[in-house]
Formats: structure tokens, sequence, C-alpha cells
């Protein structure tokens, strides 16, 4: 490519050569100028450190595997970087993903320190500083930086995520609510279960067993605050013991981690002054 | 043609990943543990040797994960999901003494500290009845913080005898300062006093 | 491409041709589906081989959780100290130990100036960052500076004022 636009810029010049008078030097500067385009742009090479173990190998521990990527070939987001090493390098790398796009909650995991979801994550363009991908903290390892989220789910399905309601509606086809009664799911009702909020509580860490969680209580609330559910009082009582609810003390690693810009921690905050007064 | 092509290079590539696994030595530099086996207490070479082996069966294990597998204290034991994946986790009976009331009471006594806390920097010092007050709220404080270091840390499920220890450790141990404090309350000059006149000694 | 074609197009003239080869998939996915059971039991056996991922060491330092811990441990710090004093205080008659008020103030009198303020710094700083911060977790107990800008806010306001106060106290109070 660069050898051809070179020869047609030599062509196209040959006229201006013969009028010019220092020859060697005319060629040689229009020749250069005539192949910078072609060139290809500086590599921004940035290493990545992905955390690796593979369940066929139990008896081996977890590793950390390196990969460089060029930047300018590699789309804006973490998750286009993932893909692009699964894609050209190595294929046995294993991570979960689907939309892309911030709505699934698949690729939910730790880069730089953070629990994110790997699709929003734009990769930082400082090439001097390399990135970490962990699985999201404290979990079990399916492989690589899948993680296992059981305990997770049963414990999402263990608050009753659905409207309850035995009364029949009043005007016999729905159950109707206010503009102000519907305003008070906003921010609770766009939680997607990523679960990033949940492993980055410290108190979860140490206590997913019996503490629901962030994720897990924000849900919670979406349906306590909901003004057509009728179990309130089962709900309420169903938190009122020193684990699931309690062992939160306000840390905050929820707000600030979520993906979605919701504030796990408020939630919290709100169940424990509906059930303290 | 392309999915022809693609299974050799696929193989490469992997071959290219393991070898670049095999010679990296960056990882393994920040382990002593892992690299140093041969220690004094080790000097048996027959203990020396399965400990090698057990430690270096590979290079991969030289670029070994250093957070996982390696802490001391409480590590993580093994995955076991209690029923299937579809059960919902067990919802534990309602005791509002270790829940919301015991938030609520939590967040007095540390509401009621504030001015408490405030009273002896703003009057020099506080008369024996406020004095009494603000040692048993620290203490009622005290206990309340320990408690809940206790729970977090010391699992019931996983340790149950430790827990049972601190538990009643805990509560004999705040009974003991409590007898304490009131024995300095009634025979010296009372804690706020007293550390006014240390620190100004 | 032509030939994962053609190898598609011959399997589905054989499928087409061959109805018994139909029958025998059924019969496989059959055989499959009666081994959930070992399935179930390779899957619990897999989960126990799981590690876990690391969590305190590798997330980010961050103005929430890194005050959070704090305020624990100086916590622990502080009711620790009282809980010391306090049993000491009532076992020092069996040990003959001096811990009245009067005794301690002389034997921390005699000791020289610096050590003096360190003690008090070391004590005093504690004491201003568990109460500074006890406050930001009352004022989040009311439902109030939940957003993240308010919560990093919050926060070095509370280092900056409880740093101050622990060395007024220690130098001038």
């Amino acid at each position: 490519m660069a050898a051809r636009l070179t020869t047609r810029a030599f062509t196209g010049l040959r006229p201006s050569l013969r009028m010019q008078a220092p020859l060697s030097l005319g060629l040689r500067s229009m020749a250069s100028v005539a192949s910078t385009p072609s060139e290809e742009p500086q590599p921004k090479t940035k290493i990545f450190h992905i955390y690796r173990w593979n369940p066929d190998e139990p008896a081996s521990k977890p590793r950390m595997q390196t990969y460089t990527l060029d930047l300018n070939k590699t789309g804006p987001m973490m998750l286009d970087a993932l893909i692009r090493i699964k894609n050209e390098v190595d294929p046995t790398l294993t991570f979960r993903r689907s939309c892309r796009e911030g709505i699934c909650g698949s690729c939910a995991m730790n880069i730089d320190g953070v629990n994110t979801l790997a699709c929003l994550c734009r990769i930082p363009t400082d090439t001097t500083k390399e990135t970490k991908i962990y699985p999201l903290p404290h979990t079990y390892v399916v492989k690589d930086i899948v993680p296992d989220l059981t305990q997770f789910y049963k414990q999402y399905k263990s608050i009753k995520p659905y409207l309850q309601h035995s009364t029949p509606a009043p005007n016999g086809k729905e159950y109707l609510q206010s503009k102000e009664e519907r305003k008070k799911l906003d921010g609770l009702y766009e939680c997607i279960l990523c679960a990033c909020c949940s492993t980055s509580c410290p108190s979860y860490w140490w206590n997913s067993e019996e503490y629901l969680g962030p994720a897990v209580l924000l849900q919670s609330y979406r349906w306590l605050a909901d003004s057509r559910d009728e179990k309130k009082e089962e709900r309420k009582a169903a938190l009122d013991n020193s684990m699931s609810l309690y062992r939160c003390h306000t840390i905050l690693n929820c707000s600030r981690t979520c993906p979605k810009g919701l504030n796990p921690g408020l939630a919290i905050a709100e169940i424990k002054k509906e059930m303290a007064f | 043609m392309a999915s022809i092509v693609r299974p050799a290079v696929l193989r490469q590539t992997c071959l290219a990943t393991a070898s670049k696994r095999t010679f990296s030595t960056k990882l393994s530099a920040s382990f002593p543990a892992i690299n140093k086996p041969a220690t004094s207490v080790l000097s048996r070479p027959a203990v020396r040797n399965a400990f090698v082996k057990d430690a270096l069966p590979s290079a991969v294990r030289v670029a070994a994960f250093h957070a996982s597998g390696r802490q001391a204290i409480l590590p993580p034991l093994p995955q076991v999901i209690d029923g299937t994946a579809n059960d919902a986790a067990p919802v534990p009976p309602p005791s509002p003494s270790h829940g919301s009331y015991h938030w609520t009471f939590e967040r007095l006594i540390s509401a009621g500290l504030i001015p408490l806390t405030i009273a002896p920097f703003a009057a020099g010092s506080l008369n024996p009845t406020t004095d009494a007050i603000l040692c048993a709220a620290i203490l009622i404080h005290s206990h309340i913080g320990f408690e809940s270091i206790v729970i977090d840390y010391i699992p019931t499920k996983r340790l149950p005898k430790t827990r049972v220890l601190f538990w009643w450790g805990l509560r004999l141990a705040t009974v003991v300062v409590g007898v304490g404090l009131y024995e300095f309350e009634t025979n010296d000059v009372g804690v706020t006093e007293a550390i006014k006149r240390i620190w100004h000694a | 491409m032509l030939a994962q074609r053609a190898t598609q197009q011959s399997l589905r003239r054989l499928a087409a041709s061959n109805p018994s080869m139909a029958s025998q998939m059924v019969f496989k996915s059959l055989a499959v589906g009666s081994s959930m059971q070992t399935r179930y039991e390779i899957l619990v056996a897999q989960r126990k081989n799981r590690p876990t991922s690391p969590h305190l060491t590798i997330y980010k330092p961050q103005m929430t959780w890194i005050p959070s811990a704090l305020n624990r441990v100086t916590g622990s710090v502080l009711s620790g100290g009282f809980y010391v004093f306090g049993a000491a205080y009532l076992v020092s008659p069996l040990f003959g130990w001096h811990l009245d008020s009067a005794s301690m103030a002389a034997a921390f009198g005699s000791l020289p100036v610096a050590a003096k303020v360190a003690a008090k710094f070391a004590v005093a700083l504690p004491f201003t960052f568990h109460s500074f911060n006890g406050l930001r977790h009352l004022s989040w107990d009311l439902g109030k500076t939940f957003s993240n800008q308010a919560v990093i806010r919050t926060g070095y306001v509370m280092l900056g004022v409880s740093t101050v106060s622990a060395f007024w106290l220690a130098l001038f109070a």
C-alpha cells in the first residue's frame, strides 16, 4: 500500500521535478508527505491482566494472565477488549456477555478494582496504566471471570419479588396508582440484578449466607414502596432479624459502584426507617 | 475455507499463550513463600522434597494468584448449595429484639451520645449523674459495637463454638467493666473529670 | 464456508432418507435425561473445587469503605481501652495497681512533653474520627446525604475536621 502510493506520488510529481532545481531534496520531501497518511497510526498498546481459573484443572490455583492489545484496533469499551481477546488472542478466555448495552447485567466484573459492567466501562486511554480484571469479588468462580450467582438468585427469590395483592381491583380490571405513588418506584425498578453492588459490599462478603445484600434489599424495597402491594407487614417481618437486613453498616460501596446509577444504600436506609418508626 | 484454517490458527495461539505463561516470571518474584520453600523448619530432605513438589508442580503454579487460598484467617469454605438452584433461600423467623428494636435502640444511644460528648467540652466537666449516664451510654454503645463485630466475623454456621465463647465472653466482659466503672464513679472523681485531670497533667 | 454448507446439506439429506437416524437421536437424548442425577452429582462435586475470587485485596480504596473500616477500628480501639481500664480498675486492689485518677495523672504528668503530646494525639485522633464519622452515619440513618458526591464531600470534610481537632486536643486542650 505504502509503496504504491509512493510510486503514484513519484509519477505525479514528474512535471514539477523538471522545473525545480534541488532535485533529490524535493523528491524525498514530497515522497514522505505522500506516504504519511497511509502509515499506521502510532499503536496504543495497553496491557490487560485477567484472572484465570480452569475448572478442568481443579488442582491448579487461579492466576493472572497478561494480554496486550492495540487500542486503535479495539472498540472503546472493556467488553470490546474482552471479545477481541477471545476472538483473536485466546479463545479459552471465558466470560459472560449478552446485550452489550448495560441492560442484561451479564458482564458484571471487577475492573481496575471497581465492580461494573464491562459493556458500560470505557477502556482508560492512559496506556501507561495496566488494567486488571477480576470476577465479582468474594464469589465462587465457575471459570475465569464467570462467578456463580446461585445464592444471589436464591436470596432474590426469598423476598418474593412480585406483586402480592389478594383483594380484587376496584374497577374490576387493574390496580391503579397515582403519579406520586408511581414516582416512588423510580430509582428502584431500573435495577437489572447484575450483582455489582452486592459483591462490592464487605458485609455481604463475610455473611452472604444470611445477609441479603444491597441488590436484593433494593428489590425488597421496590415491593415495600409499591402502593399496590398488600403484604407489607409480612415483607417487613421477613427482614426483622439480625442478619437479613441489619448486617448493613452503611458502608455505601453499593451506591458508589452501581453501573446503573441507582442508590441501594438509600433504599436500605428507607427500609430501616420504615421498620424503626 | 475459513472454518478449516481456523483450528490451526487457534492451536497456534493457544500454544503461544501457553508458552508465554510458562516463561512469565513476573508474578513469581513477588511470592517469596512459594519460591523459598526450604526453611530451617523443613530440614529433612524428604519433607523438603514433598513441599517443593507441592508448591511447584508446574510453571502455572508459580504464577499462581496471591489473594486466594492464602488467607490464614477464615478462608471461605467449599461451595455448598442447600437444595436446588430454584429453591428460595430460607427466611429466618422474625425477632424484632435482634432486628428493628435493636437498631432503633442503638441509634437512640448513638444520638444521645452527641450532647453527652459535647457537654463536658462546653461545661468543663460533668456532675456525677451526667457522668454516670455518659459512662453507661458509652458502655452500651461499646457492647453493641463489639456484638456486631462478633456477628460479622464469627458466623454461627461456620464457627459455632467460637461464636458462643465470644458471645458470652463479651457479655461477661461488659458486666465486669460495668462493675468496675461503678466502683470508679463512686470512689473516684468520675470519668470526665479524671480524663480532664490526666489530660492537663 | 462452502465445505460447511456441503456438510450441512449432506447431513440433512441423510436424515431425510434415513428415518431411523432421527429416532436414534431421540433415544440418545432420553439416555442423557436419565442421567440427570449423575449430572447433578458432578455439579455438586465441581462446586467444591471452585475458588473464591479475591476481594479485600483487590477492591479499589474508596471514600466509602476505607472510612467505614477505620470507623470500626477506631471504635474498637476506644472501646477496647475503655474495657481494659474498667476491668483493670475492678481488679486493681487484688494486684495492688494504682489506677485512681490522682496517681494516673501524676504518672502521666511525669512523662516528657513529646511523649505526652504523642499519647494525647494517639487517643484524640480515634476519638475525633469516630465522633465525626458517627455524625455522618447518623445522617445516613435519617436517609440524608446519600448521593455519591455528598458521601465523598462529607468524607473529606470529616477527615479534615477530625485531624485538625485531634491536633488541637493534643497540643492546646
